[in-house]
């Protein structure tokens, strides 16, 4: 920059900046050269392959059994008359229920204590967030520790205390135990994102509205239903959402503390048993749709729900 | 009162500690045993006699086990570098043109960006291995990259156009008056003022590559592209591996994430907000 204020326009019209140059010859092409890499990536490797599944899913589509050719609702009709997809439905709705639920309580109760500044909150929030930074196949070997019936943790505990006087099969023989076991793997892996929602929600309530709660009489139990949760409901259901997608399409902890056993299959892993087991594609297709839809369809449905606008 | 809710807090705090703490110590002390010890009833809660041998055995022994341990582990971080590197390249480019410039198309693609965020995590698995099959791209790093990269490009174009919206215009007007290209513009102005959105993406990017498991089990058919996750899960699956190696792998696996959340945690947390609010 040169001299003084009064100069500038002359210096600016010497030499004036590329894209004003560019802009009186043509169309700008910087900004499509710029998305130019991203366009191909969510166009060839996202949208494409979407619209592939959603046309496939109507495709007899099997690699033992070429070539593919157009099957109607088959797959579907397949899909809704297969018993294990239909076990895998039920054991699914029971994931997404325990997961659901029990994430986003957990999400308040951690968020409610890391609410207020006190000593050593960081290394909590970063000792909280641990969990969600970890792969979901580790997690399986994780809790394996605990509910394993030989040498787990809580056999061992359980039988100190003299709760049990024989160590439990935890994983494999009842379906709601088995399922509940491996979805507290799960809320163990998605509870910090809901819990840093909430705690991002819990920040922008104003701490006065709670003083004046409190010198109307509330109790905290009273000030934090009528006061914070009504406030904290948009963060809620955005944890809510998380949670329900996460759970919905749980794999790898079913996948790796239950292996195939049918106790606990989620849609997820019918998905990959279908096509990449019996390497039926058309079938497998047509269950991702299923799965994808839901998904869509009941985050919208929370989001209805719950969420509430909120202005202070 | 004001004694009551300090106590309420330590409560928390101990159920906070508790939860996180308690499996993953369990983990590591079954590592630090013998066969013969875990499977002594009731466990024991300190290892008698710490041990690294499982450690030594899987990072510098010869059976198959170490071996695929150790290639798995290879594979992982190159997976993982390259799929952060690319896609923090480009979702710098993308996010600088969405927040900064005015051009046709624009508004759709990025509606379409945000369109494939709200796909369920699945969705594109089955046709993603038939496209990456027909360009004979499966068990290649390329073909993995190149999965992860579609996967979470997305997400981080997001939270750096979040983070280059926020920024003020000022100062890149300013560098425009003096004479500088709208490239060196985010070469030396958007880029650094954006370094800790950039940390955020390439941080988060980097573990949830780190956390893949399905995508690659179904792209990656040997040892010569597999991921740690995908090589512990099949260990796992052989039900013959004594758990106190399966948990040494399984820390292995750990280290090199729970390190990093724990060191770069405010930049995972501002990162995460950025990209799931609004």
């Amino acid at each position: 920059m040169t001299g003084t204020t009064d100069l500038r326009p002359t210096v600016r019209d010497a030499t004036p900046p590329s894209s004003d140059r560019r802009r009186r010859r043509g169309p700008d092409l910087l900004p499509y050269l710029l998305v130019t890499p991203l366009a191909v990536f969510i166009i060839g490797l996202a949208l494409v392959p979407a619209g592939l599944a959603l046309v496939q899913s109507f495709y007899r589509v099997q690699e033992l059994n070429p070539p593919v050719r157009f099957a109607g609702l088959d797959n579907f009709r397949r899909l809704f008359s297969d018993d294990a997809v239909l076990a895998s439905m039920g054991n699914t709705m029971l994931y997404v229920l325990f997961g659901v639920a029990l994430s986003t309580l957990l999400g308040i109760v951690m968020a409610m204590t890391l609410r207020h500044p006190f000593r050593g909150r960081s290394v909590l929030i970063a000792i909280m967030v641990l969990p969600w930074a970890l792969p979901g196949v580790v997690e399986g070997i994780v809790w394996t520790g605990i509910w394993d019936s030989n040498s787990g943790l809580l056999n061992s505990v359980l039988s100190s205390l003299h709760l049990i006087s024989d160590y439990h099969v935890f994983l494999g023989n009842n379906r709601l135990l088995t399922i509940l076991a491996i979805e507290l793997v799960q809320v163990w892996q998605i509870t910090p994102l809901s819990t840093l929602l909430i705690l991002a929600a819990l920040q922008n309530v104003p701490g006065d509205l709670h003083e004046a709660a409190q010198l109307d009489g509330c109790s905290p139990w009273a000030s934090f239903r009528r006061v914070t949760l009504p406030l904290i409901r948009p963060g809620i259901t955005i944890a809510m959402v998380q949670a329900l997608i996460q759970t919905l399409n749980v794999f790898d902890q079913p996948y790796v503390l239950n292996g195939s056993a049918s106790t606990g299959t989620s849609l997820t892993m019918q998905t990959y048993f279908i096509s990449f087991q019996n390497l039926d594609f058309g079938e497998g297709y047509a269950l991702s749709l299923v799965l994808t839809i839901t998904t869509l369809v009941i985050s919208l449905g929370i989001v209805k729900l719950v969420y509430r606008p909120v202005e202070f | 009162m004001t004694l009551r809710r300090p106590s309420i807090r330590s409560l928390g705090v101990m159920f906070i500690l508790a939860w996180t703490l308690v499996p993953l110590y369990w983990t590591l002390n079954s590592s630090l045993q013998t066969d013969a010890q875990i499977t002594s009833r009731p466990s024991h809660y300190l290892p008698p006699t710490p041990s690294l041998k499982h450690y030594a055995s899987l990072l510098g022994g010869s059976s198959d086990v170490a071996t695929a341990i150790r290639r798995s582990t290879l594979n992982i971080f190159i997976e993982c570098a390259a799929a952060t590197v690319v896609t923090v390249a480009l979702a710098t480019l993308a996010a600088y043109a969405f927040a900064r410039m005015k051009f046709r198309f624009g508004k759709v693609l990025f509606f379409a960006v945000l369109l494939t965020m709200a796909f369920p995590p699945y969705t594109t698995l089955i046709p993603l291995y038939r496209i990456m099959t027909d360009l004979g791209l499966v068990n290649t790093y390329t073909g993995i990259t190149l999965v992860y990269v579609s996967g979470f490009l997305p997400l981080a174009t997001w939270i750096l156009y979040n983070y280059m919206s926020s920024l003020p215009l000022a100062i890149e007007e300013a560098s425009q008056v003096d004479g500088a290209s709208r490239m060196q513009v985010l070469w030396h102005v958007v880029l650094p003022l954006s370094l800790p959105g950039v940390i955020s993406t390439a941080i988060i990017t980097f573990l949830f590559a780190w956390a893949q498991f399905l995508f690659p089990l179904v792209l990656s058919s040997d040892l010569s592209t597999q991921p740690l996750t995908v090589v512990i899960a099949s260990l796992q699956g052989r039900h013959t591996i004594p758990f106190t190696l399966m948990s040494a792998a399984g820390i292995i696996a750990i280290v090199v994430p729970a390190v990093i959340a724990l060191t770069l945690n405010r930049y995972i947390v501002s990162g995460l907000l950025s990209g799931s609010v609004k």
